[in-house]
């Protein structure tokens, strides 16, 4: 069943759309993330304009991520405060990101800052999580007794001014490293069409200090907003949104986030860790092979002239 | 004495406008033509559909320090969105280098416009684009955008496209892609005899969107903001419906 995407220009087969999104979202609703560093490198295999890939795909992610929001509030695990202390920074991050992102396809380089990020945030990302996790099971397996969690000594961000209290996170710390999160994520958001989770749960646990368990929740939340933004930012200066296509994706990927928020359950937590790790990592290196790789074709056709 | 009938040929379009709606995979266009001429002489027809123009950015990948980069991107301004040239027999069979080259028939010589010298200039808000005379790699550059153009099906030359049906009856085929550009398309009908173009027509062909497609299209081009923000409910929306949905299962 193919169908005509009014926006991306292109004719793509309906069920094949549906199928992804359900499977990203499943993966999105067990990891908690939003599913875009897996989504659009997909989306812009099969032949969809890389700019109109990242732009519905923070559509798509907003969608996934509100139903998993939704399933995860219901356990109680969501710091909304803490959320939208990240969104005000996203918020930020997401008006900078567009316009960085229409300056780089202009100057010809998105595809080198698209190749960039994934292979620097998630390679390293995903290194560092694979390396953590692996030992954390290790460690179990032997029978030794789980690392302590070294003490709160306060941190030199946690000097800052403007403290405020969240009760949900146990955590009484400055707002701007928050903020500064927000703005870093909301970037990457809007460059790389995803929502900013496999930086931003890493950050909240070793760098914020979040109890691991309202983490996923948290993340989400920030994600949903941070994302609606950026869907909104992007159609309406670079009118690269096409609803069909993120339509299709979600309808699957709805279903799929839930099937996945219900079965992340059944997992513990260092292995869904070191899955997720092995998944970003290979990600980030298949995007960033094409910077060593001596291209086949040595031209480049860029998608349209900014209007 | 009065000059004997000059050759000359006709031709129709089956469709002169295409729509395209969801279900578009891509359109055939055929073309039905005939050749008068009392002589009889051997003829030979050329078809050219051109699509609208648009300009185009390319950028080379160099290698810099083991990496490969896109160069600054080169704009030509004005090269066909799509392109299609149909024809009885090879065109270098059909004419020689000149008649084909005044025409553009046959994509080496199509009419590319290329950037005349380097200048900086601010486009769009952003300083310093280079558009630059490319000198000798020109041909590189051309031959770049026929070859990508070809590889996304959007510039094809049939030599077998057009055939006669019958005597002086001609029918041409030309496949449009579903990445087609939407605009005014022109379709080249030219009469060939002893490797000259003695005869030539024009003909229109339109491709638009149409239902829901161009509904939408127009809404995110003309009301962006509030495409951007239905785009946005209708993806919070359906993530709603789904966490309803499923606490009912």
């Amino acid at each position: 069943m193919h169908f005509y995407l009014p926006i991306a220009e292109v004719s793509v087969n309906a069920l094949l759309l549906v199928a992804l999104g359900g499977l990203v979202g499943f993966i999105s609703g067990l990891f908690g993330i939003g599913g875009g560093f897996l989504m659009t490198p997909v989306l812009v295999f099969m032949g969809i304009p890389p700019v109109v890939a990242v732009a519905s795909e923070a559509n798509h992610v907003a969608a996934s991520s509100v139903s998993s929001v939704i399933a995860y509030s219901k356990k109680r695990v969501v710091d909304f405060k803490m959320g939208a202390v990240l969104a005000s920074g996203g918020a930020i991050g997401s008006f900078v990101g567009v316009e960085v992102f229409r300056w780089l396809r202009l100057i010809g380089q998105a595809d080198l800052a698209v190749s960039v990020s994934y292979l620097l945030f998630l390679g390293v990302i995903g290194g560092l999580m694979l390396i953590e996790s692996v030992g954390a099971i290790l460690r179990r397996r032997s029978g030794q007794p789980p690392k302590p969690r070294r003490d709160r000594r306060p941190l030199l961000l946690y000097a800052l001014p403007f403290k405020v209290r969240f009760p949900r996170s146990r955590l009484y710390i400055s707002v701007i490293p928050p903020i500064l999160l927000g703005v870093f994520v909301g970037i990457l958001s809007a460059v790389m069409g995803v929502g900013g989770g496999f930086i931003l749960v890493p950050a909240m646990i070793y760098l914020l200090r979040m109890p691991a368990p309202v983490v996923v929740g948290t993340s989400l939340f920030q994600i949903v907003i941070t994302t609606s933004l950026t869907s909104v930012l992007q159609a309406g200066r670079n009118q690269t949104v096409d609803i069909v296509l993120a339509t299709l994706l979600l309808i699957g990927g709805v279903i799929g986030a839930q099937l996945g928020a219900r079965a992340s359950g059944r997992f513990r937590a260092e292995e869904l860790r070191a899955l997720l790790a092995l998944l970003v990592l290979a990600v980030g290196l298949r995007m960033g092979a094409d910077l060593f790789l001596r291209p086949e074709e040595a031209f480049v056709l860029m998608t349209g002239t900014a209007r | 004495m009065e000059a004997p009938p000059a050759p000359a040929v006709s031709a129709a379009l089956t469709d002169t406008e295409i729509r395209v709606s969801s279900g578009f995979r891509g359109a055939r266009i055929v073309l039905y033509g005939a050749v008068f001429d009392p002589k009889d002489r051997p003829s030979d027809i050329v078809v050219i559909v051109r699509g609208p123009d648009t300009p185009l950015r390319i950028a080379r990948k160099t290698q810099v320090a083991g990496l490969w980069l896109n160069s600054r991107p080169v704009v030509f301004r004005g090269a066909p969105g799509f392109y299609r040239v149909a024809s009885t027999r090879p065109l270098q069979d059909i004419a020689g280098f000149a008649p084909l080259r005044h025409l553009g028939a046959g994509l080496e010589h199509l009419a590319i416009a290329a950037p005349l010298e380097q200048r900086v200039e601010t486009t769009y808000g952003v300083r310093d684009v280079v558009v630059s005379r490319l000198g000798a790699d020109y041909l590189d550059w051309r031959r770049a955008v026929l070859r990508l153009k070809e590889k996304a099906g959007l510039y094809a030359a049939d030599p077998q496209g057009v055939r006669f049906v019958d005597k002086g009856l001609f029918r041409a085929q030309l496949d449009l892609p579903a990445e087609a550009p939407i605009g005014r398309y022109t379709a080249r009908i030219v009469l060939f005899q002893d490797g000259k173009p003695v005869s030539i027509r024009d003909r229109e062909l339109i491709v638009e969107k149409a239902g829901a497609e161009r509904a939408l299209y127009l809404f995110a081009k003309d009301r962006p903001w509030t495409y951007g923000l239905v785009s946005v409910i209708v993806a919070l929306g359906a993530g709603w419906a789904a966490s309803v949905a499923f606490r009912r299962s």
